[in-house]
């Protein structure tokens, strides 16, 4: 093929699309809003949290240490982090499905689907866990001597543990990926399926690239939610010791057993997994991607 | 012939987008569908390209009935108002798509973008993000891309719309002798009569989801079918009972042709070499008239002058209807 061009079309490149917004002026109530917010963040979430890390360390790193030597711990450290992985699979796979339900097909309905996703967020994890128990519990649930009979039990077992968890972190995945997708439109998949490109195809080279950090952003909250869950799975785990009982729970059984060091130090390592997650997805996130 | 549509009507709730359409686009020609916004053109364009299901009618694709065809399956180029680059892939990998897509050989697939984008003059771009490119080059690389899979036909969506003025005219005329190089058979949506005009071998006039006419660029414009094609693709006045051109009337300083309208010049306005008149006709017509300066300044031409007005030998005049005064 000739070349076409015969000059080339003059235009400067674009300015790089995300800039510092413009600097405004100090005034006495940037002054005045800076210092609530710090006060503010300072007593409800910095003072608290680095309590439990002095607490943590008050006699050494022996705490920590310790934790690691008592077998039963391991176990809910395990199970938690078992747990958690499942949650995080799960709620992954059914989020990429439901949200792009949610953003690309119209059907009825949907407006209640949508409030139903939310309704993990707004009911206390107890009464999702009593929930649980009414359906899958092993004696008197409604489904739950069915599933018996097959040998497969829920509640007071990892399966019921899973689902508590699941249940509880289901929202955060969704929530992160429908204004993305809403963002990114149809219009790069309709040049695909132009190009020749199938179904499959346009999912996984256009539409799951283009939602990954979203994605990344739900695994990241999904897993930290996961890990701190505590009511729901209370009511269903049985907190049977080196067998369903989780590191929340354990954190629970050390304070209300006066050991608090153990408690604190508990407590630290699973803030310190939510931490290290956030901070990580910061470092490795490319500047231009919101 | 290449893409043949007969028979179409979509709706989009109560909305009729398309009603009974039948077009035959020719082969290896530019044709443009031009029309305003909302009257369909659009539609028709998606619904050709299999992005959109038309509720009745049919689609054939260099004679192979194509309506129930996916996109995917029927080998048309798309580019899109606003680009729909794919913004996770390098400019290379944007053109690779669809040779990737049909696994072709990877030597042939290097070469052949590298090709395009020699085409598109963005060969020093190739490894850059879509997000480092302004709209116009943005737009060459979809443009590179969609032709990458050598379609039977290649379909742009008002693919300058989104461009600001200067950067849209320089595509545009590009955009010609691209076709002249390359000779696929490709049709564009676009609102601007001039674009059109300029670019399109052919061009099919879309209002309210019907087809008004399909000619050539002199065709529509010096014989336009209707009332609507006439005074979509130009200026318009009216001067007795027929609608005309401005600059198509004859004006003088006293009556010597047959069938000349008195009127009164009201308004006078200079824009570079053309003069452009109002005048109010003793028939109680404002008609606008367009005359070179030169003209006006012989016949000493001002606001309140009487002058007589005459459709010119030759004009382009259609029947006034009703509904457009």
């Amino acid at each position: 093929m000739a070349d076409t061009l015969v000059h080339d079309v003059a235009e400067s490149a674009p300015v790089p699309e995300r800039r510092r917004p413009p600097r405004v002026r100090k005034t006495p109530t940037t002054y005045a809003l800076r210092a609530i917010a710090t006060v503010y963040l300072f007593l409800l979430v910095a003072w608290p949290v680095s309590l439990v890390v002095t607490n943590t360390f008050a006699d050494g790193v022996g705490a920590i240490t310790s934790l690691f030597e008592d077998p039963d711990m391991v176990v809910a450290l395990q199970l938690s982090a078992y747990v958690a992985v499942w949650s995080v699979v799960i709620n992954t796979l059914f989020g990429v499905g439901i949200s792009l339900l949610l953003v690309r097909y119209e059907f009825p309905g949907k407006r209640l689907l949508n409030a139903l996703l939310d309704l993990p967020l707004s009911v206390s994890p107890i009464v999702v866990g009593l929930a649980l128990v009414l359906v899958y519990g092993g004696r008197n649930g409604w489904l739950g001597p069915t599933l018996a009979g097959w040998g497969l039990e829920v509640i007071f077992s990892t399966p019921g543990i899973i689902m508590a968890t699941t249940f509880v972190a289901l929202p955060l995945m969704i929530r992160e990926l429908v204004p993305v997708l809403e963002e990114i439109g149809v219009e790069q998949e309709q040049a695909a399926q132009s190009l020749g490109a199938s179904g499959f195809q346009r999912f996984w080279r256009i539409t799951l690239p283009s939602i990954r950090w979203g994605i990344v952003y739900g695994v990241v909250l999904t897993l930290a939610r996961s890990l701190g869950e505590f009511g729901a799975v209370k009511v269903v785990s049985g907190n049977v010791l080196g067998q369903t009982r989780t590191a929340t729970l354990a954190v629970e059984e050390k304070y209300l057993n006066f050991d608090q060091q153990g408690a604190y130090a508990t407590a630290f390592l699973l803030a310190m997994v939510s931490v290290a997650c956030i901070v990580i997805v910061a470092i490795i996130r490319p500047k231009n991607h919101a | 012939m290449s893409i043949e549509v007969s028979g179409l009507n979509k709706k989009f709730g109560d909305f009729v987008a398309l009603d009974d359409v039948n077009v035959t686009i020719p082969t290896g020609q530019l044709t443009a569908l031009l029309g305003p916004s909302g009257g369909g053109k659009s539609t028709l364009l998606r619904i050709i390209a299999g992005l959109e299901k038309a509720d009745t009618g049919t689609v054939d694709i260099e004679g192979v009935d194509a309506t129930n065809l996916p996109a995917q399956k029927r080998n048309v180029g798309f580019v899109f108002q606003h680009y729909a680059v794919f913004k996770h892939m390098t400019v290379a990998k944007n053109v690779a798509f669809g040779l990737e897509i049909r696994k072709r050989p990877k030597d042939e697939i290097a070469h052949r973008v590298d090709e395009l984008l020699k085409l598109v003059h963005l060969s020093q771009f190739a490894h850059r993000l879509p997000s480092q490119l302004s709209g116009g080059q943005r737009q060459r690389m979809a443009l590179a891309r969609a032709l990458a899979v050598e379609p039977s036909v290649l379909l742009l969506d008002e693919p300058f719309g989104a461009l600001d003025a200067k950067v849209r005219k320089e595509l545009r005329d590009w955009l010609r002798r691209l076709h002249d190089d390359v000779h696929v058979t490709t049709v564009f949506v676009t609102h601007d009569q001039e674009e059109a005009l300029e670019v399109a071998d052919e061009i099919v006039v879309i209002n309210e989801g019907r087809v008004e006419q399909v000619g050539t660029p002199d065709q529509l414009y010096d014989e336009p079918a209707n009332d609507f094609v006439m005074s979509f693709l130009g200026e318009v006045t009216h001067l007795g009972g027929v609608s005309l051109r401005p600059h198509d009337i004859e004006l003088e300083v006293a009556p010597s042709l047959a069938g000349s309208v008195e009127g009164t010049v009201s308004r006078l306005v200079r824009i570079g070499v053309e003069v452009r008149l109002t005048v109010l006709t003793v028939d109680g017509d404002a008609v606008s008239v367009v005359v070179t300066r030169a003209h006006a300044r012989a016949q000493r031409l001002e606001e309140g002058s009487t002058v007589w007005l005459t459709p010119a030998t030759g004009a382009t005049v259609v029947p006034r209807m009703a509904a457009v005064v």
